[in-house]
């Protein structure tokens, strides 16, 4: 790679032990992947902002570079935390993993983050346009961020995130490159009727994407260009954790991408597949875990509710009381949260019996419940080690049996 | 005894020994490996139960979480990580953990991949697997008893 003078230095040590760190692992990662040169990022959202992800091997690199004086180069919002900053202590956190997300929260803030505690910063903290480049790490805010606005990330690591934004740099690879956005499997969608398609649709869209492209790009036809953001979040949330998609190309709603010639750069993509109800359905039975089990807690916010999708749980709760023996978690960012409560939707939810939890990640809160029901197509995939039965289907549904509807 | 050379692209540089563990299914170390004791923790995945500790790890690509990274540098702190991944295209995500393991703790987890044959063909659970990823070499050593145990 061809580093700038200061780039040098810092790798040589001049700049203290921090910046040598941080710029060492950020060269050995762009000679890696064939990076010529750092570019400039306009901001970063670091994924390892939770204890329970970067485990005591980040803490100590993250306070090792407070100490070292380091601040964040550029503007800098932080994923979710281990805990609920307000309310750990009646979550059941044990009390030594919430003086370790303090530490690192400590740490973090004096280093000037942003303290969004969020996994969709795009809805609330980070500011982003098209054609920039930025160095985001989750999985879920990287896709979004590549295909809903047309900024330019590849997905950064836990820590390499750290590194990027102490120096306000990432090694130019990847999907920084013109030529690695271009679209590879064409996704053709046949007799979908999308006026009745939930955001979990939405999501069960782009897992069954994801699994088939793999870690090619995908270009999707088909999708209503008035499919909500809420909606397109939730299929990016999919197709990131069905495969390693970073990047689709959605014809008519990615900016870059207005139709297949634009997606894949004129060039005819390597496959084609068509996805009907049926794709959907196979996918749909994939995600649920011995379907029929009567659900003891409700999860909904993965990732974190907009104040729309927070009303839209109020509003299905209908002035109703969660039926015996079930639990209704809704995951939510402080921001949110801080909105919807000034609407009274807070108010009604809890008046129901739902706890809406700030800051952080169902990962993180213990649950001794067997059989969970959720409308994220993430959080169904991923949880199994924590469920022994797994419900998915849309929030109303998830609300209607929280409530004591039949389901 | 067999043995068979597959060249291979390198990732990071190192050389490593190792029992192989080998899936065909794409992984998410994240969600997938508790780096306290090695274990495949992800009842969704087909190495549920084995353990990564010491092993030639063998698997076509990263998928899913950018945690991945934290979770291998935290498994090298714990002593159980692999002892050598080999993929068919390595994730950044993978890359920057065995980045992170040499830098902060001195730990070598070479990785190669793009390999001239597909090792998830060829090699198989329990062969005794050499990772040159200095030379961009597998070694694949076979014997009657570790061949019979896949």
């Amino acid at each position: 790679m061809i580093l700038t003078k200061k780039e040098e230095a810092m790798l040589k040590g001049e700049y203290g032990e921090g910046p040598e760190i941080a710029m060492s692992v950020l060269t050995k990662l762009g000679d890696v992947y064939g990076a010529d040169r750092m570019i400039d990022v306009e901001n970063v959202h670091i994924d390892g902002s939770a204890y329970g992800w970067i485990n005591d091997a980040g803490l100590d690199l993250v306070e090792r570079f407070c100490r070292s004086g380091m601040t964040f180069e550029v503007p800098t919002t932080l994923n979710p935390a281990s805990i609920d900053f307000d309310q750990w202590n009646e979550l059941r956190i044990d009390s030594s993993v919430a003086e370790k997300q303090f530490r690192l929260a400590t740490a973090f803030k004096k280093m000037g983050a942003i303290p969004t505690w969020t996994c969709a910063p795009y809805q609330y903290g980070a500011n982003l346009k098209y054609g920039q480049n930025v160095a985001w790490g989750e999985s879920n805010a990287v896709a979004f961020a590549n295909t809903v606005i047309g900024a330019r990330t590849e997905k950064l690591g836990d820590l390499a995130d750290v590194c990027a934004a102490t120096v306000g740099k990432y090694p130019k690879f990847g999907l920084y490159r013109d030529e690695n956005r271009q679209g590879q499997i064409l996704f053709e969608l046949d007799d979908l009727d999308f006026r009745t398609f939930t955001s979990t649709d939405y999501g069960i869209l782009g897992f069954f994407i994801g699994t088939i492209a793999g870690n090619r790009v995908p270009v999707v036809t088909g999708v209503p260009k008035n499919a909500t953001l809420d909606q397109l979040k939730s299929y990016c949330t999919a197709a990131a954790i069905g495969g390693a998609v970073s990047l689709s190309h959605i014809c008519g709603v990615t900016p870059e991408a207005q139709d297949i010639t634009d997606a894949c750069a004129g060039v005819n993509p390597e496959e084609k597949i068509s996805v009907g109800i049926g794709e959907l359905d196979d996918t749909r039975d994939k995600l649920n875990i011995l379907q029929g089990g009567r659900a003891e807690v409700v999860c909904l916010g993965c990732p974190h509710c907009s104040v729309e999708e927070l009303a839209s749980v109020a509003q299905s709760i209908k002035c109703r009381k969660l039926q015996k023996g079930v639990r209704l978690f809704v995951f939510t960012s402080r921001m949110a949260k801080a909105l919807a409560r000034e609407m009274g939707v807070i108010g009604a939810i809890e008046a129901g019996g739902g706890k809406v939890i700030a800051d952080t990640c169902w990962n993180f809160i213990p649950m001794e419940d067997s059989v969970l029901m959720t409308d994220s197509v993430k959080m169904a995939w991923t949880s199994s080690q924590k469920f022994s039965k797994i419900i998915l289907d849309s929030m109303e549904k998830c609300v209607e049996v929280a409530v004591g509807a039949k389901s | 005894m067999t043995k068979i050379t597959i060249r291979c692209n390198t990732v990071l540089k190192g050389i490593a020994e190792g029992e192989a563990l080998v899936t065909r299914q794409p992984i998410c170390l994240y969600d997938s490996l508790d780096p306290k004791s090695g274990l495949i923790i992800n009842k969704r995945h087909e190495l549920h139960g084995e353990n990564v500790a010491g092993k030639v790890l063998v698997f076509p690509y990263g998928i899913g979480s950018s945690s991945s990274s934290a979770t291998i540098l935290e498994a090298s702190r714990c002593r159980k990580a692999p002892k050598a991944i080999i993929n068919l295209k390595t994730e950044p995500i993978i890359a920057a953990g065995s980045i992170l393991s040499e830098k902060l703790y001195g730990k070598i987890i070479p990785i190669v991949d793009k390999p001239e044959t597909n090792p998830i063909e060829v090699i198989k659970k329990g062969n005794l697997v050499k990772v040159d990823a200095n030379a961009g070499l597998i070694e694949v050593i076979k014997t009657e008893k570790n061949s019979a145990k896949s």
